[in-house]
């Protein structure tokens, strides 16, 4: 393993996008990285609210109209390499919101989050549970440290 | 204190802040007008959430109507269920079983403690006391499993169904025997830490004085819920709801109305949601809990008004055959927008979004509404 | 002969200093900060050591910023003020007279902090105006205002900083001169060896104090951190900096509080960083003391608004002045 990699496993900056769901994800990831229960710094994960600064970008929530903007200006802003977590139901379908009129999907809702930006990692859970973001984001490593 | 008077004159500097911000919980938009590092005027930009939920339950069946209303909210989830459900049976006459009731206000209580220990956490972390904060969050996790071991999730538990509660949520002798040993956990702490809170003069010097709402100023926003009540008026839904009928809790109120007396309303409503929690599951009747027979028939709207962490929440649709007909929700964030944008007046750019926040701004909730504008 | 031998100790001195004051912010982080919160913290190595090297490896993106030159050499030249401090402190370099008075080391630290305003005037980040929101069509009673950045408010609070918030560490930083009668740092280095460490005397202890209270003014750190509050400014003058630059900026902060570490050990006790005599030890043991104080003080306390740095400010201010009387007494 070089020193690229022996370095990135040890540290990686999570920033997590809100894009209009329920609140119910974010407060569990902010939580989960807060918490001194869950402790998300023992295993090397650090949030951050810098789009510099970041290498994994959490997305919750099934992206509104006025959110997809935001989401693809701070995608842009974060430096290679750099990689996407979308956290629950609404971020990796659309949730409720956007399924709710079978074939004519909400025109409220631009998601889910692949439509938007690409996506490499999906946590799955409405609610997600905070062990899951964090088995997701680590779960990402070998793509990460296989960057260049 | 007077009226704070937001200043008309043109300023010169205005800052931005959002959607995607550390100190929101939740993607909107503040606008600052400063004058020296002064708010003079402050702005909040909703809407962002918009995602058509009232529209969405058009038609829907009414069961699923109120599964659909949880997922208004993360925090409140509960609260909108319930108040959901009940709206329905207001309309249909359905007798809820007395055992129901009684798990409908656990977890109704359950659900006000972490919410105001999400307050009172979130509040630590943008007043940057990582410390407090943490500590806060740890408590909160004890609550947390209660609900998640009452409704099997984390968040979204699905307590309530039409009739009653869902017989997962069912409460017996080893779930009572955990709520019971984890209040007495909770209490202990949250004790320990108001103590700790109250003699720490660096952080009540910092939170004393800051983003005041007088009371006049109060009731002329229409402000709901815990935030009122910090301002001295002791106005709770929970006393005129018949499912508190059988219990005994004061109304706690706050006399200042800034982020002290709003810090120390949630600490100590904690205390007495926690003695009605206690009361609940000492006196809890026998039976069953649900009740399944009713009718369906068309009503005209029917209202609910109940009280929730964060304020009077109000549910109302007319029901047709089965279906949900004119849904209107207003959520209690709706009428505190005006309150965290007069708070914000006055205060440092620093203290701006500790002032949104004593108001326990819930956007999500909010994202709904339509404002009228009287010309 | 003798010249080279001192240039290579100075180096020597500052890499050893530099490879331990890598460990700084994962010390504070893990064993002051994440013990009062009850936690396991962070490993080590990673906020110092090895959150820099990964950014090393990132992919070096296009500021946004009217000058980006200007704005992405500002941490490099934070960087080498903050050697250039470690090397006036050594006692080889006391020999050169541009860096052998006490003025030299405030004039760096004049410079570190207008490199922040620089750095808060010229980040535009997607934060705050940037931010694509169609927002403009409310706020009618004020069409007119200038939208501001977050930085521009952290570069103008930075201003302030300079004009009063630096001026506890400053005095602090002249009352040992008014014990040893000269601004020479070898001068103050001979009269401690002679005379005691100026730290045990009334006015030395004042001035410690007051020292410590400009330490974490100047470092930035909870509850002085007003420039990067995150609860408006998120991160103020760094918000634009990514990969080498953001790099440079994590290690600046663990050199810069060893280096501090470091002035307060020559000014207060005496003991000059040296690689070859056991002082070493002793700057070593103070910078860590320091950090240690540090993080608790910061894991107590919440951001200073101007409110409360005014008065904190004003009364450490006047207590640096007793120890300057009482010294000059």
């Amino acid at each position: 393993m070089g020193i690229k990699s022996f370095s990135r496993a040890r540290a990686i900056h999570v920033m997590l996008v809100y894009t209009g769901g329920c609140n119910g994800c974010d407060i569990e990831i902010v939580n989960s990285i807060l918490s001194p229960r869950f402790d998300a710094e023992q295993y090397k994960v650090f949030l951050t609210w810098n789009p510099r600064e970041a290498d994994v970008l959490v997305v919750t929530g099934p992206v509104t109209h006025l959110n997809r903007k935001p989401l693809e200006k701070i995608y842009d802003a974060i430096p290679n390499p750099k990689l996407v977590v979308a956290a629950g139901s609404c971020a990796l379908m659309g949730g409720v919101y956007k399924n709710c009129f079978a074939d004519i999907p909400s025109e409220e809702i631009e998601g889910p989050v692949e439509n938007i930006i690409p996506v490499d990692a999906k946590v799955p859970g409405c609610a997600v549970r905070p062990q899951d973001v964090l088995a997701g984001v680590v779960s990402l490593l070998p793509t990460l440290l296989d960057a260049d | 204190m007077d009226e704070k008077v937001p200043r008309s004159k043109i300023i010169e500097t205005e800052i931005p802040m959002g959607t995607v911000h550390p100190a929101a919980l939740e993607p909107y938009r503040v606008r600052l007008f400063v004058e020296d590092e002064i708010v003079q005027e402050a702005e909040i930009t909703i809407g962002v959430n918009h995602r058509g939920i009232e529209r969405i339950m058009e038609g829907l069946p009414v069961e699923k109507a109120n599964a659909l209303t949880e997922k208004i909210c993360g925090i409140c989830s509960n609260a909108h269920i319930w108040n959901s459900c009940r709206t329905a049976e207001i309309g249909w006459d359905i007798e809820i079983p007395e055992r129901a009731v009684y798990i409908r206000v656990i977890m109704g209580e359950l659900e006000r403690l972490h919410s105001h220990f999400l307050y009172l956490a979130h509040g630590c972390e943008v007043l940057a006391h990582e410390t407090f904060s943490m500590r806060i969050f740890y408590m909160r996790e004890i609550v947390m499993e209660l609900l998640a071991m009452i409704g099997g999730n984390r968040v979204q538990y699905g307590c309530s169904v039409l009739g009653g509660v869902r017989p997962r949520c069912d409460l017996d002798d080893k779930r009572i025997q955990r709520i019971k040993d984890d209040l007495d956990k909770l209490e202990e702490e949250l004790t320990n830490f108001a103590e700790r809170f109250t003699a720490d003069s660096i952080l009540l010097s910092r939170v004393t004085g800051i983003g005041v709402i007088p009371q006049k100023q109060a009731l002329k926003l229409a402000v709901t819920g815990p935030t009122l009540r910090a301002t001295g008026v002791a106005r709770d839904l929970r006393t005129t709801m018949f499912e508190y009928d059988n219990f005994d809790f004061n109304v706690i109120t706050q006399p200042d109305g800034d982020v002290k007396s709003n810090l120390l309303m949630r600490a100590l409503e904690s205390f007495e949601s926690i003695k009605i929690i206690r009361q609940a599951i000492a006196n809890i009747p026998e039976g069953k809990v649900v009740n399944k027979a009713w009718d369906m028939f068309d009503t005209d709207i029917v209202e609910s008004y109940i009280e929730v962490p964060r304020g009077t929440l109000y549910h109302s649709y007319a029901l047709e055959s089965g279906r949900v007909r004119h849904s209107v929700i207003r959520t209690p964030s709706m009428s505190n927008i005006g309150a965290m944008q007069y708070a914000c007046i006055g205060d440092q750019i620093t203290d701006a979004q500790l002032c949104i926040v004593q108001c326990d701004p819930c956007f999500t909730c909010s994202d709904r509404a339509i404002e009228i504008i009287r010309r | 002969m003798s010249i080279i031998y001192s240039i290579l100790t100075v180096i020597i001195t500052v890499l050893i200093c530099f490879i331990i004051s890598t460990l700084l912010p994962g010390i504070e982080r893990k064993y002051v900060h994440a013990r009062i919160q009850q936690r396991i913290g962070p490993p080590v190595t990673t906020p110092g050591i090895m959150a820099p090297l990964k950014f090393m490896f990132k992919e070096n993106v296009e500021v946004s910023s009217p000058v980006p030159s200007l704005y992405k050499v500002l941490p490099i030249i934070c960087f080498i003020v903050v050697t250039c401090i470690l090397v006036a402190l050594t006692p080889q370099a006391y020999k050169i007279p541009a860096l052998a008075s006490l003025v030299a080391i405030v004039g760096f630290l004049k410079v570190e902090e207008i490199c922040y305003v620089l750095m808060g005037a010229l980040s535009k980040s997607v934060m705050s105006v940037k931010m694509p929101f169609p927002d403009l069509v409310k706020g009618a009673e004020h069409i007119n205002a200038t939208r501001s950045f977050i930085e521009d408010i952290s570069a103008r609070r930075s201003l302030r900083m300079i004009t009063y918030g630096s001026f506890p560490l400053y005095l602090s930083l002249f009352a040992p001169v008014t014990a040893a009668r000269s601004i020479f740092l070898s001068d103050i280095v001979t009269y401690q060896q002679t005379h005691g460490p100026f730290l045990f005397t009334v006015a030395g202890g004042l001035a410690a104090i007051v020292f410590f209270i400009g330490y974490m003014i100047i470092l930035n750190e909870y509850p002085f951190s007003i420039i990067k509050a995150k609860s408006d400014v998120i991160e103020g003058p760094y918000m634009e900096y990514a990969s080498k630059y953001r790099a440079i900026v994590y290690i600046t902060r663990g050199f810069f509080m060893f280096v501090l570490g470091a002035i307060f050990s020559v000014l207060f006790i005496g003991i000059p960083p040296n690689i070859f005599s056991w002082g070493i030890l002793l700057n070593i043991g103070v910078a860590l003391i320091f950090v240690f104080m540090m993080g608790i003080f910061s894991a107590f306390t919440p951001v200073f608004t101007n409110r409360q740095l005014l008065p904190t400010i004003l009364s450490s201010t006047l207590l640096g002045i007793l120890a300057v009387i009482l010294g000059l007494l």
